[in-house]
């Protein structure tokens, strides 16, 4: 009888967006736990003596692929990445505030690269690279075509922060004797930093996690996601998992820097 | 001797000289549209001015022309004796207040308070200090280090007077500062202001669009619209003698009539309406000769509405029409009543005056004014331009 009982598509729903969560999570918790799989434990359930052991075996080249030598090229190429994103989007979110001609274009151009598939484009980097002499490696095919899939989230992030900001801030500056580097530096950074860590963010983990636009750019050594790949072809042991457990922890902290910092700053301002 | 004179000089700089605030034909183009259209305009040192019309006259364009927002496509605008066109805000001796306030959400109030020192090279003690002895004028000293979400409107708002005044400014431009407060926060922050701006003695302009907002606090009003000023006067000037039909209507929701002079004697001069309405002027208030057109604005609260069928000897001054609508507003009643041919015709009777004679929508009434009580306009209402005030 009573009035605030939930109507049935509640627990239709609710049915759903666990099977969703499951569904999202479920492979990579079997991950997670299989990584712990014992001497005599198998690629498969069930998890038998639970053990550290595969995690070290992750660090053994003669085993397993040269994980850290890979994670020597990802966590370098992943950071500079990381911060040539920002710059560019923050440096283009400034110019997109005034209208110009030609911006709506411009715009469309930066976004339509989100489209284009990242195997074709690894391909045509090559190919363009072999034109133009230039040795394909990690640190310049393999960067330029990371920023191809970097640069539209970070430009489509930076557009919205700064779209929001109200100019009278600048103008707030303007009339209190700033200089445009002090308006800027001052009053406009510290303002849009929170968008700003969001854009290292995605900069920092979709080139860590890139596969198809690493594929044929980064030379001969692979980078950590075509090094697991291989991995997968010729390895037939739990490290496997561990190296996934490792690498997505890893993720996963960089993820959780980037939001504490964001929460401490809104925190701060009282928001 | 020397030191008395060395001392004067400083304080000379210090305050920065005159405040006035001069316009030389100035006009404001965005592309083809003229934003403000060869305004000359002279505050004098020291005013409350209150620029007032409807959104898009071009009010906030002059203020912001005036701060170094903006710069003018043509003519001259003074600070004192300098011409401070293509001058940063700092260098005109101006601080202006944003109608958002634009407090840096990242700096604590003191912070916020303190950014012109910072801008300035003055060091982090230094100007904490003198932005903490900013805070006691706002009453704001028991808050300095919370952050601007964390403030009512009120409380950002004098912090924003607070970052402004710091810059000891010639000038205070307020930007419409009082419409993002409720009504109760509004009328208190209203005197706040007209008393702080009494104690600097500095001129304050400040952009409204609300009329009893400029009445309370100008030395002067500048009624705006459409890129001109219609008029420039004191409060008691432009609501009991507007010039055009414009003011009349947007200042004080007048009434206006427009009609003929049909004759005239010494004292009096005869204005006869389309609809054919007899209206009594003082001759001495009418240019206009016979045979021209001219109107006329009636204050709403001058005007007595009777029940139509009784005695009321006079037809002069005097038009028949039905009422339309009654508000009861507490302290007086207002009435609105149709007068064929000319249109709405809106009444604020007292309300023992109303209850003692009471009429309902549809009642035949007549409105009736003293000759004295009505006023000859400068220019004649076109009707080109609807009132934004008649309701």
């Amino acid at each position: 009888m009573s009035t605030d009982r939930r109507p049935w598509t509640f627990y239709v729903l609710a049915t759903l967006f666990t099977a969703f969560v499951i569904f999202l999570y479920g492979p990579m918790i079997s991950v997670l736990v299989l990584a712990f799989q014992g001497p005599s434990g198998a690629l498969t359930f069930p998890l038998r003596d639970p053990s550290l052991m595969w995690f070290g075996e992750v660090f053994n080249p003669s085993r397993v692929g040269d994980v850290p030598g890979a994670f020597s090229r990802s966590f370098p190429l992943a950071i500079l990445v990381m911060l040539l994103t920002v710059l560019v989007s923050v440096a283009a979110g400034f110019g997109f505030r005034r209208r110009f001609f030609g911006s709506t274009v411009l715009f469309y151009t930066a976004i339509a690269s989100l489209i284009v598939p990242g195997l074709v484009l690894s391909i045509g980097v090559l190919v363009t690279a072999r034109f133009l002499g230039v040795s394909a490696n990690w640190f310049t095919t393999g960067l330029g075509a990371h920023l191809s899939w970097t640069l539209p989230f970070g430009l489509l992030i930076m557009f919205a922060v700064l779209g929001r900001l109200s100019p009278s801030y600048e103008e707030a500056a303007y009339d209190l004797g700033a200089t445009r580097w002090q308006t800027v530096m001052e009053v406009v950074v510290p303002i849009v930093f929170p968008g700003m860590i969001a854009v290292a963010l995605f900069g920092f983990t979709l080139s860590y996690d890139e596969f198809p636009r690493s594929w044929l750019t980064i030379g001969t050594k692979n980078t950590l996601p075509l090094e697991i790949w291989t991995m997968t072809t010729n390895v037939t042991s739990p490290s496997l998992y561990a190296l996934g457990a490792m690498t997505t922890a890893i993720s996963f902290l960089v993820i959780g820097l980037a939001l504490g910092s964001i929460y401490l700053i809104q925190r701060k301002r009282g928001g | 001797m020397n030191a008395t004179v060395g001392d004067k000089a400083k304080s000379a700089a210090h305050t920065g000289g005159s405040g006035q605030i001069r316009l030389v034909d100035v006009t404001k183009s965005f592309g083809p549209t003229q934003a403000v259209r060869n305004v000359s305009l002279t505050i004098p040192h020291g005013s409350y001015c209150c620029m007032i019309g409807p959104s898009g006259c071009g009010k906030t364009t002059i203020l912001r022309m005036v701060a170094g927002h903006e710069t003018p496509s043509s003519g001259e605008i003074y600070i004192g004796d300098d011409m401070v066109v293509g001058k940063p805000p700092v260098a005109r001796g101006t601080a202006m207040m944003f109608q958002s306030y634009a407090l840096f959400p990242h700096l604590t109030i003191l912070d916020n308070v303190g950014f012109y020192l910072k801008m300035r090279g003055v060091g982090k003690v230094e100007r904490r200090n003198r932005a903490f002895e900013m805070l006691p004028r706002v009453q704001l000293d028991h808050l300095k280090d919370r952050m601007p979400a964390q403030l009512s409107g009120g409380q950002q708002q004098r912090v924003a007077l607070a970052r402004a005044l710091i810059t000891n400014p010639k000038v205070l431009l307020l930007d419409e500062p009082l419409s993002a407060l409720d009504e109760f926060l509004r009328l208190q922050m209203r005197g706040e202001l007209k008393s702080l701006q009494a104690e600097l003695g500095i001129t304050f302009l400040h952009v409204t669009h609300t009329q009893p907002e400029a009445i309370a606090l100008a030395d002067m009003v500048v009624v705006m619209d459409n890129g001109v000023i219609e008029q420039a006067g004191t409060a008691r000037e432009i609501f009991n003698e507007p010039k055009t039909p414009y003011v009349a209507r947007f200042m004080g929701a007048q009434n206006v009539l427009t009609g003929a002079v049909v004759s005239r004697s010494a004292e009096t001069a005869i204005i006869k309406t389309a609809a054919g309405g007899m209206l009594e002027a003082p001759a001495a208030q009418v240019v206009a000769t016979q045979g021209q057109a001219v109107s006329v604005s009636i204050r709403r609260d001058l005007v007595d509405v009777h029940r139509s069928g009784g005695s009321h000897g006079d037809t002069r001054n005097a038009l028949e029409g039905t009422v339309e609508a009654t508000e009861y507003q507490g302290n007086f009643v207002k009435i609105t009543v149709r007068i064929e041919g000319e249109g709405q015709f809106v009444a604020n009777i007292s309300d023992r005056a109303y209850f003692a004679e009471p009429v309902v929508p549809g009642s035949r009434v007549t409105v009736s004014w003293k000759s004295a009580d009505m006023h000859v306009l400068e220019k004649v209402d076109t009707g080109e331009k609807g009132s934004p005030y008649a309701e």
